[in-house]
């Protein structure tokens, strides 16, 4: 085998190959795309929570001059086959299965529900024939809080459930739970509430399909975050061969797991394109994004601690209540739970930990993935650490200390199973503490609080499994790739990875390059077309690893092959031939050196017969190795303005191990990005529902995002401790800033009122929800 | 989220448009920075069935210095404004308000006359002519009156402005010397409306303050004057006691309005906060000012 | 509809939108310049941002008809030779994007703001482009490109 050459661009923070066309505007997004005789389409949404469907009038939209069709629930579910969806069945959902129409027959669900689609010759033409649609309605009670979900009473969204019961309660235990519970100096109570919140991608939802008769073919450019599921959705949907449909991707505004399978809505729009034999685009507007498009998060959750006098936290209890919204079938909501339970002891030496669940079915949009789903486990695990070591006198970080597991040979594991091998929470947690500096943090409160200022300080830390470490209870699934020598010299990759921001088009090139010995501009990264990549999905975390290990392997056996070849045509032993910057060469002979172009151009010239192996290909697979886990600690030091409410974060510390960077700036911006995401929930963002279900932040006036005032520099600092891996270390970071900001941002405000005797127990504090805790928690400071 | 079908003119003089206006009536919105009013087209929440379109009447931009005043042609964009020295000399409160208008990309195109013909009463505008007792030059078809910002905001969105009228300058009485201003808001985030937002205009001859004006945003369907306070603040010296005394007079009869972004009764929490945190300001920039 | 001429990027196009047409479909529909997006069409996430004589403007909230006879520079405008401007270059060196969507607007508002302030400081910058959401940076990347933009002004 050849020497690697030392690392060239592995662990810089190489230019983006991505920027030349991003900064220049000659990305191509979805809206982006213009097929001749393209049509538009909208949807008619349910101004309702609730409500029977008693007559669609389409009449007076059809009359519209512009207005080609107008599709209803009943039209389309003559045109298409009902099943479940992709993304749902991929991750093999076994509870129960409501039935519904894709588009709104007899019932509307939650207001924004969709009940026909208008096509036209442009979206104005769409939107104005939308509103000539005429509905009748009946309104039926909603459903809009958990506490009626689960009344038997309460009127079932879907007939054949017969309830609202997306997954039914379970409960399970692990370690001894009672007899740790009655042994425990402490029991304590809380209860503890996730709001609902969103997404919002910049770009919302969308796809042009076009169905080209002639050839039975389905074409769909698409936003998501595999082309593979959306094609299986598709195919399903419209009853004909995965093989007739492809799915193609260019660049997408992001996602956050909003885009994943196929949505009800890009559904109707793939059967309206093979109805009219026209390509058809929807691409949803901010309204629909923010009403329509999905949810997360919406949580509640009872937690009974058992802690020693000295501040060990010795087990957890924990009822937990998911509000999965309308058509659970559409989203994971129900299958969060399993996540949280597995997640909840975190790096913690927890004994005993009783788990259990239920998820409801209500009156709002579907709960879709968002950025770690699970996400609310560590944010009850670090709410609930802060709220004993107050009650005990201890500090965050001692608590914390106290009960973190040390990284022992062979490593402790979770209550709940996984081992924590190779996590650095520890350190994480140490170095955090000293970048906050806290004794001297404690004098400046103590002085800004005689001048009525209120400074707090939070850490929490967490692990995330990115992808998780390869354990005795299975393993972490695979990841292919195709490589490819091609004709000109590029080094090709593969992929069923879609990137909406990662940079993958960047990193993988970057592992590649120094694998292969080839300048970084030689390879290029092939994303974002159905027929052409493996199957993959850009999502969980995963990538860093599974991608980036089958990009170091794969690339490794394309080289071999290469090599075997270059020997034959070079005279040469394979073992002796190097590649360095695009040259592959007879170590200790420089003059001997042929161009990597040259050897792929000589492959592809068909000259050699079968008894050389010219085919410069291969197929990829990559298991995850050891796997790994990500994490870290973050530290955020706030001011409260008490007369107000409003909240500035003042400082933001990050320190995490994600293994062996890549490309820091590239997991700097995705650390940075999520944390922005936690300051705007707890800060600003709220997906809101009134009582009679009406959904009341539907423009950005009130689904308020973060901006550039709201999110301060946040310093990172890198562990890479602990390799378990001769090659990959690498692990991801997507989801983790959003994971652990929420409490860290929570735990600082409540050091922040802490002379007030404020406790928090809920994740949204805008301004006047702050006053209200001042003022619920008792007149009079203690200082 | 696309704009309903609407026609359009687009007058090229003040007699023009007014014609217009005369024949369209309410079915009519006069279109200036637009800043204001596409959005609500594209919500389809606004369904006019003309949209008479200004920006072409030159004549009225400008700002203009005459005899204690100063006028401010209505289709002066913000950004103007808020770069006139006349303004940051001779009108203090507005060039203290106009940096806080939602964001520099907006005020390129809203304008002086649009904001105030809006009227949003959580808008800044309306309170600083509130504050200062603007006055609102109109003329229609009968011809052109004055109207007293006391009497041009009459409800939510709504002005003394007949739906024949166009809206030709607002005029603002000159700063005088001692004057002391800030416009305090409390807002969600930078450039957001104001959750409540105040206007404050003292003048202090020596020590002693001699005329304070206070004007609400947010707390009402209208800009609101805090007469109470301003009252109890005449002839009095600035201390910490009098302006909370001050906060208590002009929140005490309050009954804000209630929303996402907060209770009627964290609204007039607020309220009194930034009554303090304005008056301290203003006493301070008049003796800046001094 | 209506008949417009006005100079985009400095050459002149012309077009025939209905009079409900925004600025932005009109670039992105009629004249097929899609680098300028649409993300909110209420004015408040700044990634339809285009420069309307001279000033940084929210191209969702002017009607194509309203830009007649002005002068629009768009994203695809900016870079002279087809290569990239000195703000777009420092982005690039900056890792200032990720997936792109809010960009444009971005980059747009940058520029104008740079113009007209070229010794900003990072509080000032961050201000000024306060009106444009990201979803994917947190923004620091972002002021980075443009604070080094700002200072290779500066060296000259």
């Amino acid at each position: 085998m050849a020497e690697i050459v030392a690392e060239r661009y592995t662990g810089t923070s190489i230019k983006r190959s991505e920027d030349p066309r991003i900064l220049t505007g000659a990305g191509r997004y979805v809206d982006d795309i213009k097929l001749p005789g393209m049509l538009h389409a909208a949807f008619v949404r349910s101004p309702l929570a609730h409500g029977l469907v008693l007559s669609v009038d389409v009449s007076a939209a059809q009359a519209l001059p512009g207005v080609v069709a107008v599709l209803t629930g009943a039209d389309l579910e003559a045109m298409t086959v009902p099943g479940p969806d992709p993304l749902m069945a991929l991750l093999g959902w076994a509870g129960p299965t409501p039935e519904f129409t894709l588009l709104a027959t007899d019932k509307v669900r939650f207001m924004g529900d969709p009940v026909a689609i208008v096509i036209a010759e442009s979206r104005y033409l769409a939107e104005d024939g939308c509103e000539l649609v005429e509905v009748d309605y009946d309104d039926l009670p909603p459903v809009v809080n958990a506490a009626y979900a689960l009344d038997p009473d309460s009127p079932p969204l879907f007939a054949n459930l017969g309830d609202n019961i997306a997954r039914p309660h379970s409960r399970n235990e692990f370690g001894d739970v009672a007899g740790t519970f009655a042994s425990a100096d402490r029991v304590t109570d809380f209860h503890i509430d996730v709001h609902r919140h969103q997404n919002v991608p910049m770009e919302g939802r969308g796809c042009v399909a076009s169905w080209d008769a002639d050839l039975a073919a389905m074409t769909v450019y698409a936003a998501t975050q595999s082309v593979h599921i959306t094609r299986t959705g598709v195919a399903t949907r419209l009853g004909i061969a995965p093989d007739q449909v492809r799915v193609l991707a260019g660049d997408i505004g992001g996602s956050f797991g909003l885009k994943i399978g196929a949505s009800r809505e890009e559904l109707a729009v793939a059967a309206a394109s093979r109805h009219l034999g026209r390509p058809v685009k929807w691409v949803e507007d901010r309204g629909e994004n923010l009403i329509a498009s999905g949810q997360a998060r919406e949580e509640s959750f009872d937690v009974r601690a058992a802690v020693s006098q000295d501040g060990d936290l010795l087990g957890l209890d924990v009822k937990l209540v998911v509000d999965t919204g309308a058509y659970p079938g559409m989203g994971m909501g129900a299958m969060v739970p399993d996540i949280m339970q597995a997640m909840l002891p975190g790096p913690y030496r927890l004994a005993a930990l009783g788990f259990e669940s239920t998820a409801v079915i209500t009156n709002k949009a579907t709960y879709v993935a968002y950025r770690g789903p699970w996400a609310s486990e560590t944010f009850v695990r670090e709410r609930v650490l802060d709220l004993i070591a107050k009650d005990l006198g201890l500090d965050p970080v001692q608590i914390r200390l106290r009960n973190i597991a040390p990284r022992t040979d062979p490593p402790a594991s979770m209550i709940t199973g996984r081992p924590l091998v190779g996590v650095t929470s520890k350190e994480s947690l140490e170095r955090a503490a000293q970048l906050l500096d806290f004794p001297a943090f404690r004098r400046r409160q103590a002085r800004a609080r005689t001048q009525g200022r209120y400074l707090g300080v939070g850490v929490a830390t967490f692990i995330e499994a990115a992808p998780g470490p390869r354990g005795p209870d299975g393993g972490l699934g695979s990841e292919s790739m195709r490589l490819r020598l091609e004709e000109d010299g590029i080094v090709a990759l593969f992929t069923g990875q879609m990137p909406h921001g990662q940079s993958h088009q960047t990193t993988l090139a970057q592992i590649a390059a120094d694998e292969f010995g080839v300048p970084f501009e030689q390879v290029r990264v092939v994303v974002g077309d159905s027929d052409v990549v493996p199957f993959g999905l850009t999502g969980g975390s995963r990538s860093a690893t599974m991608t980036g290990g089958v990009a170091l392997h794969g690339t490794r056996q394309l080289k071999a092959k290469v090599l075997d070849f270059a020997a034959y045509l070079m005279e040469a032993s394979a073992q002796d031939l190097l590649i360095t910057d695009g040259d592959v060469w007879v170590r200790g002979d420089p003059a001997s050196a042929i161009a990597v172009s040259e050897v792929a151009r000589r492959a592809a010239s068909g000259q050699f017969g079968a008894d050389v192996d010219a085919a410069l290909e291969v197929e990829a697979t990559y298991d995850g190795g050891a796997g790994g886990w990500s994490g870290g600690t973050h530290g955020a030091i706030v001011e409260v303005d008490v007369e107000t409410g409003l909240v500035q974060v003042e400082r933001y510390v990050a320190v995490e191990d994600c293994g062996a960077l890549i490309n820091p700036a590239v997991v700097e911006g995705q650390i940075r990005g999520g944390v922005a995401q936690g300051i705007g929930a707890v800060l600003l963002e709220r997906s809101a529902y009134g009582e009679d279900g009406s959904f009341q932040s539907a423009t950005f006036m009130d689904y308020l995002m973060p901006t550039t005032c709201d999110v301060p520099r946040i310093e990172i600092e890198h562990l890479e401790t602990v390799p378990l891996d001769a090659d990959v270390n690498f692990r991801g970071v997507g989801e983790g800033g959003m994971i652990v900001a929420p409490p860290t941002v929570v735990n600082a405000i409540e050091d922040a009122l802490s002379p007030f005797g404020v406790r928090i127990y809920e994740q949204h504090l805008p301004p006047a929800r702050i006053l209200d805790l001042i003022a619920a928690a008792g007149s009079g400071q203690t200082m | 989220m696309k704009l309903p079908p609407v026609e359009y003119e687009a007058p090229t003089t003040v007699t023009e448009a007014i014609d217009v206006l005369a024949e369209q009536l309410d079915e009519a919105s006069v279109l200036a920075g637009g800043q204001s009013l596409i959005p609500l087209l594209a919500l389809r929440l606004a369904r006019p069935a003309v949209l008479i379109d200004i920006n072409g009447l030159a004549e009225l931009s400008g700002v203009w210095s005459t005899d204690g005043w100063v006028a401010i042609g209505a289709m002066t964009r913000e950004y103007v404004a808020e770069e006139s020295e006349v303004v940051a000399d001779a009108v203090p409160l507005l060039a203290a308000a106009l940096p806080l208008i939602g964001h520099e990309a907006i005020r390129s195109r809203g304008t002086i006359g649009g904001s105030l013909a809006h009227a949003d009463p959580a808008a800044e505008l309306p309170a600083v002519a509130r504050a200062l007792d603007a006055e609102f030059v109109v003329r229609g078809p009968s011809g052109m009156r004055v109207v007293p910002a006391a009497q041009w905001f009459e409800g939510y969105l709504t002005t003394a402005r007949r739906s024949d009228e166009l809206l030709l300058e607002v005029r603002f009485p000159a700063a005088q010397r001692g004057t002391g201003v800030s416009f305090a808001e409390v807002a969600r985030r930078h450039g957001d409306f104001a959750i409540v937002g105040l206007a404050v205009s003292l003048v202090l001859s020596g020590e002693v303050i001699s005329d304070a004006r206070l004007a609400f945003a947010g707390v009402s369907d209208v800009p609101v004057r805090a007469t109470a306070a301003e009252d109890l603040l005449v002839g009095e010296r600035p201390s910490p006691e009098l302006f909370e005394e001050a906060a208590r007079r002009a929140t005490d009869d309050l009954d804000p309005p209630a929303d996402l972004h907060g209770s009627s009764d964290y609204r007039k929490t607020v309220a009194a906060a930034i009554v303090r945190r304005g008056l301290r300001a203003a006493a301070d920039n008049a003796r800046e000012r001094q | 509809m209506t008949d417009i001429t006005l100079r985009v990027n400095g050459a002149t196009r012309e077009g025939s939108p209905e009079v409900r047409k925004t600025l932005a479909d009109f670039l992105r529909e009629d004249l097929n310049l899609t680098g300028t997006h649409v993300g909110c069409e209420h004015g408040v996430c700044g990634a339809c941002t285009v420069i309307l004589d001279g000033r940084a403007v929210r191209s969702c909230l002017i009607l194509a008809v309203q830009a007649a006879g002005r002068e629009v520079t768009t994203i695809e405008g900016l870079a002279t030779d087809g290569g990239l401007g000195p703000l777009q270059q420092a982005m690039w060196d900056s890792h200032s994007f990720q997936c792109g969507f809010c960009t444009p607007g971005f980059v747009m508002q940058a520029t104008a703001f740079l113009a007209d302030h070229p010794d900003a400081g990072e509080q000032q910058i961050r201000e000024a482009l306060s009106g444009n959401i990201c979803r994917c940076t947190g923004y620091q990347s972002i002021i980075d490109g443009v604070l080094l933009a700002a200072e290779r002004n500066r060296e000259g």
